[in-house]
């Protein structure tokens, strides 16, 4: 399939609509309205770099979380360096007691399923990760690497919501999913796309009216009042074409649209995209057992949609509970053994699945914490970490230099890789987007796709 | 251009609208009243209410200072003390916070002044400053009540006092300005996104105008600003094409020389009352007035709402409800109490929109960024639980415990109200009654065809289960999310 080009014209799209893999789940004819933003997007296809995806071999990128602020010195951890026990007497993890990587590095170890893939040469490492004039805020340094901002510029939008807005006009709405409450900023955009859940059955329009049949009249007129009336299209529309996988127009060709008809829009997305999770949610469960915990839980339903083959270029899930400040080694342990187990069920069953090439699971975490631990048995607020970045079509290895454990600014690590190079390595050549459209500048890739 | 709305335009739908933008709607009694009024009288009515004389008391839970000693307290504990401290601590602010963010809504819709309500809206997403970071409770509050004093008044105070909030020498990190190392972000923020907007200053006004805002600090006994003189620069600056000596103030009169300034201003609350695109001319117009009346911002808003502009088709009907909006006018309009704070303010979440709490020192996108699909399935869901105390939709299914609180805790409609019995067995009355409380407009033919199928398929008369069903139908509709 050629689904990662640039989509051409209004007949590729007509005739993608009709071979669409869910899209027969609902019979509905295309409106006229959303004809029309098909015009839209065409007159701005050329420059708009639109990917278009069918959802059964488009690559996928899921974006991990790690709330908080992760201890990376406890998580990939330089068990050579004399300087890493010195500064944490009770928190330093003897060498005989890691997932040795090398001779200098090696994993926590409840981390054995990243080891796994290590072994197998799955996981890459880039190390020293961070920015330039690192903030400690948890608020504000979330919000930098949510919105992939200098340090000293406030960004509304995020990377995400960027790339969807530049790569993915005119995809479903589903192309961004995010498991959890709310929309995370790497999503925000002026005309948001992406849906967020934590689970399929909130993601539909309830009623308390009990169905009689099949269906209770408030859910049949629920359905008749949100999508646009049926237009008398053309035949090359009419022959069983689905708008199963239509959704939004696209965030900057939206704005073309009136409130009115970007809510009818909007609506009509929900609608169909609904139906879709249910569907999906309903008819494919795991392929394997996965551990107890809001993460499994999350990651389990990011392998069920991606089984089921909902047209999603990004997953977002996130684990928090990372920021400890007191009696830490306890709670990291517990983190990583989460962590660890989540990870290990979601690769196994992303194999089982045939899925495990087309995946690429990226970590991160607004900042790594200080080199000393305090007086706490804990450590505070610090800069850089190192993240992971797994799956099939990873190249194993480590990337970005270890920062300096006795150089450091203030007591804390001095990045040594921009999250940027990172952000804009998996935008080129795994989403095969123009990362700098969506970063604003060209930042160097690093080689680990 | 702005010439004022011609008497003889002055309909029950303008009433509507001017109720639904100046304020936070009403039920259709409110709307008939404020027609009743004559249009002059209602555009009065609305402006010129008189502000409250003496400040806000200070809420009972807030001791200004307790930051500072609870500080000093904490030195003196042990560590397992200060972390159970920390924690109780952390629970009696998030207590705080869900209390002053119901009754900042309450006062949005049951308050004396809805205007002054949403112009304090207005400006809390404009000088931006989120609990995310500032964590205190009491300055959040006293930034609220900065804004709602000084939201009708001149903007130039209003930037002056604002420059001084506690919470926002906070949230920008003019606190952490030092001699010789003057933190620009505030200085960068009041350029860009509170009186300028971009491409109208240069990176060395910013440099040169962060210096006048060292040595603003907050006095941690009071909790309030103090201006700490040994670390002002005194030394001249050069902003803005002047070079001079310059304090904070001096920084921000400079700005308000600047004509863009008052464009800025008027476009940005142009869009947030009125529409989309105002055309420059239109702007322009407001503008000079704006700047003329010294910044007056109560003229500026007579003069919009005024407008024959204001109320051309293009713009009724034409606002997509912020969530603050929808939850306090759908309360208004179907004569109802907001639910529980603690609920309310997760809803708000959820929809997007949490008070004291916008995503960035941008404030919150608004328009179609308030709608994916996942906020609009939640406002449609909401409807329900609102209607029917059923929080399907927004509460994990199999947490029965949680469900029973809130079917307990939330009250419906009064039906005999948003549904008079006398109404019940004529079906197109009832629902052309309903759909004016809720749409402030008739519905397309359409939409009114489903709204009486739906009431043909239950059985006659309509029971409340129904009648609740065709409130909750009308509000799972994109018709519902716009005022």
């Amino acid at each position: 399939m050629s689904s990662r080009e640039p989509r051409s014209n209004l007949h590729t799209r007509r005739a993608f609509l009709r071979t669409s893999a869910l899209g027969a789940a609902t019979g509905w004819t295309i409106p006229l309205f959303l004809e029309r933003t098909f015009g839209m997007l065409d007159a701005t296809a050329a420059d708009a770099a639109v990917q278009t995806l069918t959802g059964r071999d488009a690559p996928i990128l899921v974006v991990l979380q790690l709330a908080g602020g992760n201890d990376g010195l406890n998580t990939l951890i330089p068990f050579a360096d004399d300087a890493y026990h010195k500064a944490r007497p009770g928190l330093a993890l003897a060498a005989d007691k890691v997932l040795k990587l090398d001779d200098r590095h090696g994993l926590h170890p409840n981390l054995s399923a990243l080891k796994e893939l290590h072994d197998a040469g799955h996981l890459a490492i880039v190390q020293g990760v961070g920015y330039p004039n690192p903030n400690r805020s948890h608020f504000r340094s979330t919000e930098i690497w949510q919105t992939a901002s200098d340090a000293q510029r406030n960004e509304s939008t995020g990377w995400l919501g960027r790339y969807f807005d530049n790569c993915c006009a005119g995809a479903d709405p589903a192309v961004g999913v995010s498991i959890g409450g709310e929309v995370p900023q790497a999503f925000a955009s002026p005309t948001p796309t992406g849906i967020s859940f934590a689970r399929p059955e909130q993601y539909r329009w309830r009623t308390t009216e009990t169905a009689q049949g099949r269906m209770s009249p408030s859910e049949f007129y629920y359905r008749q009042l949100n999508r646009p009336e049926e237009e008398e299209a053309g035949a090359d529309i009419s022959e069983g074409g689905s708008i199963g996988m239509i959704g939004g127009a696209g965030a900057a060709h939206a704005t073309g649209l009136g409130p009115l008809e970007y809510l009818q829009r909007t609506a009509l997305d929900a609608q169909v995209s609904s139906d879709k999770v249910l569907e999906i949610a309903r008819k494919f469960p795991a392929r394997t057992e996965y551990p107890r915990g809001r993460l499994a839980d999350g990651l389990n339903l990011v392998a069920r949609m991606i089984a089921g083959g909902l047209p999603t270029r990004v997953y977002y899930v996130s684990q928090g509970g990372y920021d400890t400040h007191a009696n830490q080694q306890g709670a990291h342990e517990r983190l990583m053994s989460e962590l660890g187990g989540s990870l290990a069920a979601f690769f196994k069953d992303l194999k089982l699945q045939g899925n495990f090439e087309r995946v690429l699971l990226m970590t991160f975490s607004e900042f790594g914490r200080r080199v000393a631990q305090n007086a706490s048995g804990g450590t505070d607020h610090g800069t850089a970490a190192p993240l992971f970045i797994v799956g099939g079509g990873t190249k194993p290895g480590f990337y970005g230099a270890p920062p300096s454990l006795t150089k450091l600014d203030n007591g804390d690590l001095i990045h040594t890789t921009d999250f940027r190079n990172v952000y804009a390595t998996v935008l080129e050549k795994w989403l095969t987007a123009p990362s700098e459209k969506v970063l604003g500048r060209k930042f160097p890739t690093l080689a680990f796709v | 251009m702005l010439e004022p709305l011609p008497p003889s335009r002055w309909s029950p739908e303008a009433a509507a609208h001017l109720l639904n933008r100046a304020g936070f709607g009403g039920s259709p009694d409110d709307i008939a009243a404020l027609h009743a009024r004559g249009f002059e009288a209602a555009i009065s009515a609305l402006v010129d209410v008189p502000a409250p004389e003496s400040p806000e008391p200070v809420p009972d839970w807030a001791k200004p200072g307790e930051t500072f000693a609870l500080r000093r307290e904490l030195r003196a504990m042990d560590e397992e003390k200060r972390r159970m401290r920390l924690m109780e601590k952390r629970k009696e602010d998030q207590k705080h916070l869900i209390a002053i963010r119901g009754e900042w809504l309450e006062r949005m819709r049951s308050g004396p002044d809805p205007l002054r309500e949403k112009m304090t809206l207005f400006w809390h997403g404009h000088f931006a400053v989120s609990a995310e970071k500032v964590r205190s409770p009491y300055l959040l509050w006293q930034q609220n009540c900065t804004l709602r004093a000084h939201g009708l008044g001149q903007f130039g105070a209003l930037t002056k006092t604002v420059a001084r909030d506690p919470a926002m020498l906070i949230y920008l990190d003019t606190v952490q300005s030092r001699p010789g190392r003057p933190n620009e972000n505030f200085a960068r923020e009041l350029m860009e996104l509170f009186t300028l907007g971009e491409g109208h200053y240069s990176e060395a006004d910013i440099r040169e105008s962060a210096r006048a805002f060292v040595g603003y600090r907050i006095d941690p006994a009071t909790e309030s600003f103090r201006l700490v003189r040994m670390q002002q620069d005194s030394g001249t600056k050069s902003f803005l094409g002047k070079t001079g000596l310059l304090d904070g103030d001096g920084v921000i009169d400079r700005i308000l020389e600047q004509p863009e300034c008052a464009r800025f201003i008027a476009r940005k609350i142009w869009v947030f009352l009125a529409g989309e695109n105002p055309s420059e001319p239109l702007v322009e117009a407001l503008a000079t007035d704006f700047r003329r009346s010294g910044y007056s911002i109560r003229p500026l808003l007579r003069r919009i709402l005024q407008s024959a502009e204001f109320y051309a088709p293009a713009n009724i009907r034409s606002q997509i409800k912020s969530p603050a909006q929808w939850m306090v006018q759908t309360a208004r309009s179907l004569e109802m109490p907001l639910p529980p704070a603690l609920f309310a303010a997760n809803a708000m979440r959820q929809m997007g929109q949490l008070l004291f709490a916008p995503p960035s020192v941008k404030g919150w996108d608004g328009g179609r960024a308030w709608i994916s699909t996942s906020t609009l399935l939640i406002r449609y869901n909401l409807a329900n639980a609102l209607l029917r105390g059923d929080v399907s939709g927004l509460v994990p299914d199999g947490r029965p415990a949680l469900r029973r609180a809130a079917r307990a805790r939330l009250r419906g409609p009064v039906l005999d109200l948003i549904a008079p019995p006398a109404l019940r067995p004529d079906p197109a009355r009832l629902v052309d009654a309903l759909a004016w409380r809720l749409f402030q407009s008739a519905p397309d033919e359409r939409e009114r065809r489903a709204f009486l199928d739906y009431l043909k398929a239950r059985p006659a008369p309509p029971a409340d289960d129904t009648l609740v069903g065709l409130a909750h139908l009308m509000m799972s509709t994109p018709q519902f999310q716009l005022c």
